[in-house]
């Protein structure tokens, strides 16, 4: 058995002497630095002309992560937003656009298109991909913005760990990954569970800014070599999360308190066959997995309760074959079918059960054109009964002119198709102006129910446009380079641009004659987003390790900016309260976007594996609210502060099988109660794990 | 209640600060007059429904532009007021609103870019309950805050209950001339709601010139 820190410490060797590899095979079957997101086939990363990176398990190890969001929130051109969980940022799309994959598969159950990174342990991740830019010519919706393919599989290792960490408000974290080969079987197992007594930011309320919790995830993969070319393999995951509930809302002054739990309850289950040939490769593999939600509060002191429900559950089956056709030559198709059926108490009733159903089949096609040239094309068409079909394709272009530089060049499509509660919410708050949002498949029987009743005041304009929802597309563009130079330094620098249309936004289809407004979905809204990221890394000595990221990024909803050229939109000055008209310079783009974000890491390590890193975080102001009337961005009381996080860690190894580690994140105790809920201030932790 | 001047009404100051030094011309009589009234409360919230919804007595605040002074209830169908304020509500002294031959519509614009009223302008009159100015000309209601906010680039043109001109601008509908944050609770949203802040200038000489 290689010892883990040997094979990180040549994984690391593998990656700088990366200049010197020759490896002119599409084909590779190397571990660490070889990425499989990118074309779905395992490359090496050096070799794949789409922005890539990756996060490797020492990475993770080091900075003391817990759940996908910490480890997320440290990389370049990444920012988490806190609405509905904690959902990612990438290239300016929001959380929506884009997919987050566990060892290749979608994960599911999104609130309000958030998929809340917190519920993933990253205790047995052994590595995270970062894709970005369009990649729905190989994963259909949501690939927008990007995908973050987490891989747990620890097929081929011998290395098992037993993890226990304690930090502030009462934070326990246990883990145990098991992985080992018997014979010809490879079985993968991991146990995690978190639970945390929550926060106060707000001092003098009885609702904590984040409630107390646990979550578990238990997870079990087994694959069988069946023959010398055969393999066969399931994995099984469960994810739990259980929130203790305490909400209080203000009634005429008197705090009306309600106490109750969340709970979300997720599993997956992915059985697959392989054939693996000389020159074909080909997988079926089928994919199940259920998300349950359930919410329930009971008001203090009287007899009302609360219950919300949502429960999805998604299957597919599908296809892949890699054909090595030449040795410069590689061919990859495939098609599935996906199932999808939803019910929720927030759009019928639980009995009520809203399906869907997507077929598709997808292509790729790589070619070495010269040695020095590498051509990548490919498309996916998506059909399916609720929405509009979507072609997506992609092409990409590497240039290597010499060991030093590398050029990349890529242009995809990506899309996102309308969701359930697009299509099917039904929704009435009664409390906030008594407002109604109806999903674009219901709103017009719930507005001619409504209308039968006599509540409808006034219908807009748009009601004409009430018309069956398309998916939202874009398109993206990423030019890049890379270039290594002899001192172990490392310079990359990538310019996207990304063009979304037929954005899905609320709109107002009537008034209702108590004041109340009803809104529903509509593809309306068109916008961009472009910038550029820029990454450098440098071996400083044997022992010092620097790494450094800054992300410019420029966003604009398309006809908000027609209309302040054409001088049709106005500002209320701060200072006179005055109107006067706007100028692009003015407009700040999309909310929740920072132009400047950047990010700096110090690592020291030593040959036997005592270590050391600062972490240091910067980010630049970002939209919040509109507070002028004209609902965009633009005045300086629409911002929430910029900000610097600087987190640290230390660690070393006892003996042979213990590692110790101590870490603080936030040193600068930095807070804004209002903006960043996710973030306490100071948080110390001392983790303990003991390797075999 | 506050009311005050702005420098806004430079000319006035400075034709007053000519009439001391007697220039030897006389100087036009100045017509115009440019305010900024404060904190003008419109229906105020008194209390609250069992379910949350704000609740005020119901009635109208009486305003004279021509006199630029809040005019007692008790003089609602009279020609004294020019327009009155209940919520996000306004009406003029005309139509089924009033005795007088007032009327409105909505400029988009700023309120320095209109010198006189546009020759082409219809004038709306008050016909309960589609009023002359209605509520979404003017603001916006966000129900995911729960916040009013003042349109900005909006002008409500008016005719007064004699038939004179002026011209509106909205700055802001909570006390203080403050709307609360985003974030703030919802009853401090609720009671500071309904306080007008607003920006005006009557032409007193019946021309429909803002200059």
């Amino acid at each position: 058995m290689k010892s883990f820190l040997t094979y990180l410490f040549s994984t690391v060797l593998v990656i700088f002497s990366n200049g010197q590899l020759k490896e002119d095979s599409l084909f590779s079957q190397s571990l660490d630095n070889v990425v499989v997101t990118a074309t779905r086939t395992p490359r090496l990363m050096g070799n794949v002309a789409i922005p890539v990176s990756v996060i490797n398990a020492k990475t993770l190890y080091q900075s003391g992560s817990l759940r996908l969001n910490d480890i997320l929130s440290e990389q370049t051109g990444i920012n988490i937003v806190d609405n509905f969980g904690k959902g990612v940022q990438v290239q300016g799309l929001s959380a929506e656009y884009t997919l987050i994959l566990v060892d290749g598969e979608p994960l599911i159950g999104r609130t309000g298109g958030v998929l809340d990174l917190s519920r993933i342990s990253v205790r047995n991740i052994r590595k995270i991909e970062i894709v970005k830019g369009p990649s729905s010519s190989l994963y259909g919706s949501e690939a927008m913005g990007g995908v973050i393919n987490i891989i747990t599989d620890g097929s081929g290792i011998n290395k098992s760990d037993l993890g226990l960490r304690y930090g502030r408000f009462n934070t326990l974290d246990g883990s145990f990954n098991f992985s080992r080969k018997i014979k010809k079987t490879d079985v993968t197992a991991s146990v995690n569970y978190n639970r945390s007594a929550g926060y106060s930011l707000k001092p003098n309320q009885q609702q904590k800014t984040v409630e107390p919790f646990w979550k578990t995830v238990q997870q079990l993969s087994v694959n069988h070599q069946l023959s010398q070319k055969w393999k066969l393999g399931t994995g099984f995951r469960r994810n739990v999360t259980f929130i203790d509930n305490t909400i209080e809302v203000s009634n005429q002054g008197i705090a009306v308190l309600s106490k109750g739990f969340e709970r979300n309850d997720e599993f997956n289950l992915t059985p697959y066959l392989q054939y693996k040939g000389n020159k074909i490769k080909t997988t079926l593999r089928s994919y199940i997995t259920g998300f349950e939600s359930e919410q329930l509060l009971s008001v203090k002191g009287s007899a009302d309760t609360y219950n919300d429900r949502f429960d999805q559950l998604f299957s597919r089956i599908e296809n892949q074959t890699d054909w090595q056709i030449r040795e410069q030559s590689a061919f990859t198709f495939g098609a599935g079918h996906i199932e999808e059926k939803v019910a929720s108490n927030r759009y019928d009733s639980l009995a009520t059960k809203r399906k869907n159903a997507i077929s598709y089949f997808f292509a790729q096609h790589e070619e070495l054109l010269t040695r020095k040239l590498t051509a990548i094309g490919g498309f996916r068409f998506d059909a399916n009964k609720a929405y509009a079909s979507v072609w997506s394709p992609k092409m990409a272009l590497q240039f290597k002119p010499n060991e030093k530089l590398s050029i990349n060049f890529s242009y995809g499509r990506g899309f996102k198709a309308p969701d359930f509660r697009q299509l099917y919410l039904n929704f009435t708050n009664l409390a906030a102006g008594a407002y109604s949002v109806f999903g674009s498949e219901v709103a017009e029987a719930e507005l001619q129910r409504l209308s039968a009743l006599q509540q409808i005041d006034q219908v807009t304009g748009i009601m004409g446009g009430l018309a069956a929802l398309k998916p939202e597309v874009s398109g993206g563009l990423n030019l890049g380079a890379k270039l290594k130079l002899k001192d172990g330094l490392q310079i990359g620098a990538n310019l996207f641009r990304n063009d979304i249309t037929n954005m899905i936004v609320t709109d107002i289809v009537a008034f209702k004659k108590n004041g109340g407004q009803i809104y529903s979905y509509f593809n309306l809204k068109s916008a961009l987003t472009q910038g550029l990221e820029l990454d450098l890394d440098k071996r400083i000595s044997r022992t010092f390790t620097l790494k450094a990221g800054y992300q410019y990024l420029y966003t604009a909803d398309k006809d908000v900016l027609t209309q302040i050229r054409k001088g049709e939109v106005f500002q209320r000055e701060l200072s006179t309260g005055s109107s006067v008209r706007m100028k692009t310079a003015d407009y700040a783009g999309l909310p929740l976007r920072s132009k400047h974000s950047a990010n700096l890491k110090l690592s020291y390590e030593t040959a036997t594996g005592f270590f050391v890193t600062t972490r240091i975080f910067y980010r630049g102001r970002w939209g919040t609210f509109d507070q002028d009337g004209n609902g965009i961005i633009n005045r300086s009381d629409e911002f929430a502060k910029s900000f610097l996080l600087v987190n640290a860690s230390a660690g070393l190894n006892i003996r042979k099988h213990w590692k110790l580690m101590a870490g603080l994140d936030n040193l600068l105790n930095y807070k804004d109660v209002l903006n960043l809920p996710g973030t306490p201030g100071r948080v110390g932790y001392i983790d303990l794990q003991f390797n075999f | 209640m506050k009311t005050r001047s702005i420098i806004g009404s430079v000319l006035a100051a400075v034709v007053i600060f000519q009439s001391c030094t007697k220039e030897e011309t006389a100087v036009a009589q100045v017509t115009l007059i440019e305010k900024i009234v404060k904190d003008i409360p419109a229906d105020t919230i008194v209390s609250l429904s069992p379910i949350g919804q704000p609740i005020g007595a119901g009635k109208f605040t009486f305003y004279s532009l021509e006199t630029n002074a809040v005019i007692p209830n008790t003089d609602s169908n009279s020609t004294k007021w020019d327009i009155g304020l209940r919520g996000s509500t306004i009406i003029t002294n005309g139509g089924s609103s009033g005795p007088g031959k007032g009327g409105a519509f909505v400029y988009v614009g700023t309120f320095d870019e209109l010198v006189k009223v546009p020759a082409d302008s219809t004038f709306r009159i008050d016909a309960a309950p589609n009023y002359a100015i209605s509520s979404k000309g003017w603001s916006l209601y966000t129900p995911q805050t729960n916040l009013l906010t003042p349109l900005p680039g909006r002008v409500l043109v008016f005719k007064t209950a004699s038939g004179k001109y002026a011209k509106v601008e909205i700055l802001n509908y909570y006390k203080g001339g403050v709307t609360p944050a985003a974030t703030a609770p919802d009853n401090v949203k609720i009671f500071s709601q309904r306080y007008f802040t607003f920006k005006f200038a009557y032409q007193a000489d019946g021309t429909t010139n803002f200059k």
